[in-house]
C-alpha cells in the first residue's frame, strides 16, 4: 500500500509539495497533526474541492493567503487513494539509503616528482657522508703505515667540485629564469577563490546541467556569460540544501555546501523561510580566470557556433572541477597551434560557403580536411587589430 | 666533521622552501609583463561602471524600453501579474504565437534551446523527470511539471506557457534572462509539436521529431 501511495503522491502532489520543506504549497510531514486534518472527512473535502472548503474552513482559508495560492483541486483521487498517500506521507523513509551519484573513491593519482626529489636529496646526501668517511679512514690508514700525505684540498676548494657546482647552478639557474620569463602573464593553473564555493563538478558533472544554461552568450556572442543570479535562484529557490558528496576545497578545507547556498540567498535578497524576496539583491563579484590581454580579440560564438568546439577542449574538464583552475595557458603559441591543426567543420557550414576553391578540391579529392590556418586563422590581422 | 654542522641546517631550510613552493593550489594570478596592455583601461564586459557614474557618464548597461532587436520580435505585450493575483495570467491565454510554424532547421534549433535551459528539470522527453529531479533522487525536491501528460500544461494555449516561461510560475523562475522574446517562443513551438495532439507540428514534417514523443 505504501508503494502505491508513494506514486499517488509522486504523481499528484509532488509538483508542489515535499515532505519536509515548505515549496508552494506546505511541508506535509505531520499534516495530520495540523489544523482540521485529522478529520478525515475534512481532508478529503479539502484535497477534492479547494476552493469551496476554504469558505467554510478558516484554517484553508488562511494556508491560501499565506502561501498566495490557491491548490489544484484532485476531484479524481478515490478515498482510498488519499488514505494511500497520507500513509505514505507517516511512513518515514527507509534509512540508509545510499544517496545518489555518492562518493565514488576517486583514483589515487599522486604526483610522485615531490617524493623522487626528496629520494634524490637524501642519496646525495648519504654519497656526500659516505665519501667524506672514506677520505677520513683513508688518511688514518695512511697515517697507520706511516706514509705521509699533503693536507687534502677541501672540497670547497677543489676545483673540479666547484666548477661542477657552476656548471649546475647555471643550467638550473638559467632554466628557472627562461621557464619565469616565458610564464609572465600567463595564468595557468590559476584557482583563485571564489566569493561563494561553486562547484561544477556537483552541477555539471553530477546533475548534468548544460553549459550554456548558465554560460548561454557563448553561442551568441563574445563572451561566455557569467550568470545573474536570477539564473542560479532559478533552481534555487527550492534546493536550498546540499546532500551530495562532501566538498572539499584545493587546501583541504571541507566546504559546508548548504552554507555556501545560505551566501547565494543573501546576494539574491531571498529569505528561504518565507520563500519570497525580501529584500533588494546585490551581484556576485566572481573572480575572472581567463585573461586574454587587451590587444587580443576573441570571440566565443565563432568557436562553438561556427568552429563546434566543445568547452572541455579549452577550458578542460571543467565537469570535474571543484573549484575552476586555468587548464590552458591561453598563449599564442596555444591558439596558433591549435589552428593549424584543427579542421574545420566545412562541408555543409553556410558559414564558410564563399571558399569556393577549397569546396571544389575537396569535390576533386585533391585536399581532405581544411584547417583552421588554410583559411587564414593563423593571419595576424584575424585576433590583433 | 664542522662542515656536517653547517650542511644539514642549510639542507633543511633548502627542503622546507622546496616544500612551500610546491604547494599545487595557485590562489595568485602571477605576475605580468606590461600590466596596462594585459589589463584592459577600457570599460569592458563585467568591469564595474561605477567609475563612469563617478565622471557624470549616464550608464545602465541596458538598452532602451522596448528597443527590438535586429531579426527579434517585439516584446510579449502582457506584464506580470501583482502579487496573488492571476488576470495577465488568465489574459495571456488570448496572446497568439507570433512565429509562423518552425522549419525543420529552426525547429532543431528550438530543441536544442529545449534542451540546454528546460530539459535539466522538464527531461528531454518532456516527462517532467530532468536529471535534477531524477525520479526523486536528484537534488530538486519537487517533480517538474510533466510537458506531455500533464492535463494543465498539455492543453495550456501558446500565450499562457509564454506568460509562465517569461516571469515563471510557482518555483519556476523566469526565463527572459536567459532566451530572448523570439527564443521562447520556438521553444513553445517544439513543445507543442511534441505535445498529443492538435499542436502546430513543424512545417516540413519532421517525422523523427515526432516519433520521439512515444
Amino acid at each position: 500500500m505504501a508503494q502505491d501511495g508513494k506514486a499517488l503522491f509522486q504523481t499528484n502532489c509532488a509538483s508542489c509539495h515535499a515532505l519536509n520543506k515548505k515549496l508552494t504549497g506546505p511541508a506535509l510531514a505531520g499534516v495530520e497533526e495540523r489544523g482540521p486534518w485529522a478529520d478525515r472527512k475534512k481532508l478529503y473535502a479539502w484535497i477534492r474541492n479547494p476552493a469551496g472548503f476554504a469558505k467554510t474552513e478558516p484554517y484553508a482559508a488562511n494556508l491560501i493567503k499565506e502561501y498566495g495560492v490557491l491548490m489544484t483541486g484532485f476531484n479524481a483521487l478515490t478515498d482510498a487513494e488519499i488514505d494511500a498517500i497520507v500513509t505514505y506521507i507517516n511512513t518515514p523513509p527507509p534509512a540508509g539509503t545510499p544517496a545518489p551519484g555518492a562518493a565514488t573513491a576517486p583514483a589515487a593519482e599522486e604526483d610522485n616528482s615531490f617524493l623522487y626529489g626528496i629520494l634524490s636529496l637524501v642519496l646525495g646526501v648519504i654519497a656526500l657522508i659516505l665519501l667524506q668517511i672514506n677520505s677520513n679512514l683513508k688518511k688514518l690508514a695512511d697515517q697507520k703505515v706511516g706514509v705521509e700525505r699533503a693536507e687534502p684540498v677541501p672540497f670547497w676548494k677543489n676545483k673540479a667540485y666547484v666548477a661542477t657546482a657552476i656548471i649546475i647552478l647555471f643550467l638550473v639557474g638559467g632554466y628557472f629564469t627562461i621557464q619565469g620569463a616565458i610564464g609572465l602573464g600567463r595564468q595557468t593553473n590559476y584557482q583563485p577563490e571564489q566569493p561563494i564555493y561553486y562547484s561544477h563538478k556537483v552541477h555539471a558533472g553530477i546533475n548534468q546541467v548544460n553549459c550554456l544554461y548558465c554560460h548561454g552568450g557563448a553561442m551568441e556572442g563574445k563572451h561566455a556569460n557569467i550568470p545573474s543570479v536570477n539564473v542560479c535562484m532559478n533552481c534555487h529557490m527550492a534546493i536550498n540544501e546540499y546532500k551530495g558528496p562532501e566538498l572539499v576545497r584545493e587546501d583541504g578545507s571541507k566546504v559546508d555546501g548548504t552554507a555556501e547556498i545560505q551566501k547565494l540567498y543573501q546576494y539574491a535578497g531571498w529569505d528561504p523561510s518565507v520563500n519570497k524576496y525580501t529584500s533588494p539583491g546585490k551581484p556576485i563579484e566572481w573572480i575572472k580566470i581567463h585573461n586574454l590581454p587587451d590587444h587580443v580579440y576573441f570571440n566565443h560564438s565563432q568557436h562553438t557556433k561556427a568552429g563546434g568546439v566543445q568547452c572541455q577542449t579549452c577550458h578542460g574538464p571543467i565537469q570535474e572541477m571543484g573549484e575552476v583552475y586555468q587548464f590552458s595557458n591561453l598563449s599564442m603559441g596555444w591558439c596558433i597551434n591549435c589552428h593549424r591543426e584543427t579542421s574545420v567543420k566545412f562541408k555543409e557550414n553556410g558559414f564558410y560557403s564563399m571558399y569556393e576553391k577549397f569546396h571544389n578540391d575537396i569535390k576533386a579529392g585533391k585536399m581532405d580536411s581544411v584547417t583552421v590556418e588554410k583559411i587564414g586563422g593563423t593571419e595576424c590581422q584575424k585576433c590583433h587589430y | 666533521m664542522s662542515v656536517m654542522k653547517h650542511i644539514f641546517p642549510a639542507l633543511t631550510l633548502a627542503s622546507a622552501m622546496m616544500i612551500a613552493s610546491c604547494s599545487s593550489v595557485q590562489r595568485d594570478p602571477g605576475k605580468i609583463y606590461m600590466p596596462d596592455m594585459a589589463y584592459s583601461r577600457a570599460i569592458e564586459t563585467y568591469s564595474d561602471p561605477s567609475s563612469l557614474k563617478a565622471a557624470g557618464i549616464n550608464y545602465n548597461g541596458a538598452p532602451v524600453a522596448g528597443t527590438v532587436k535586429r531579426e527579434g520580435i517585439a516584446a510579449f505585450p502582457i506584464a506580470i501579474d501583482k502579487a496573488g493575483d492571476t488576470v495577465n495570467y488568465v489574459a495571456s491565454k488570448q496572446v497568439p504565437n507570433p512565429l509562423s510554424p518552425l522549419n525543420e532547421k529552426d525547429m532543431a534549433e528550438a530543441k536544442r534551446l529545449y534542451n540546454v535551459n528546460c530539459a535539466i528539470c522538464h527531461g528531454e522527453k518532456l516527462d517532467g523527470n530532468g536529471p535534477i529531479y531524477n525520479g526523486g533522487n536528484g537534488p530538486y525536491p519537487i517533480a517538474p511539471k510533466n510537458l506531455v501528460a500533464d492535463p494543465v500544461v498539455s492543453k495550456m494555449p501558446a500565450g499562457q506557457m509564454m506568460y509562465s516561461v517569461t516571469y515563471g510560475k510557482n518555483l519556476m523562475g523566469s526565463y527572459a534572462s536567459q532566451l530572448s522574446t523570439k527564443q521562447r517562443w520556438m521553444v513553445i513551438h517544439y513543445l507543442q509539436s511534441m505535445q498529443p495532439g492538435g499542436a502546430p507540428k513543424a512545417a516540413t514534417t519532421d517525422s523523427t521529431a515526432v516519433a520521439k514523443t512515444n
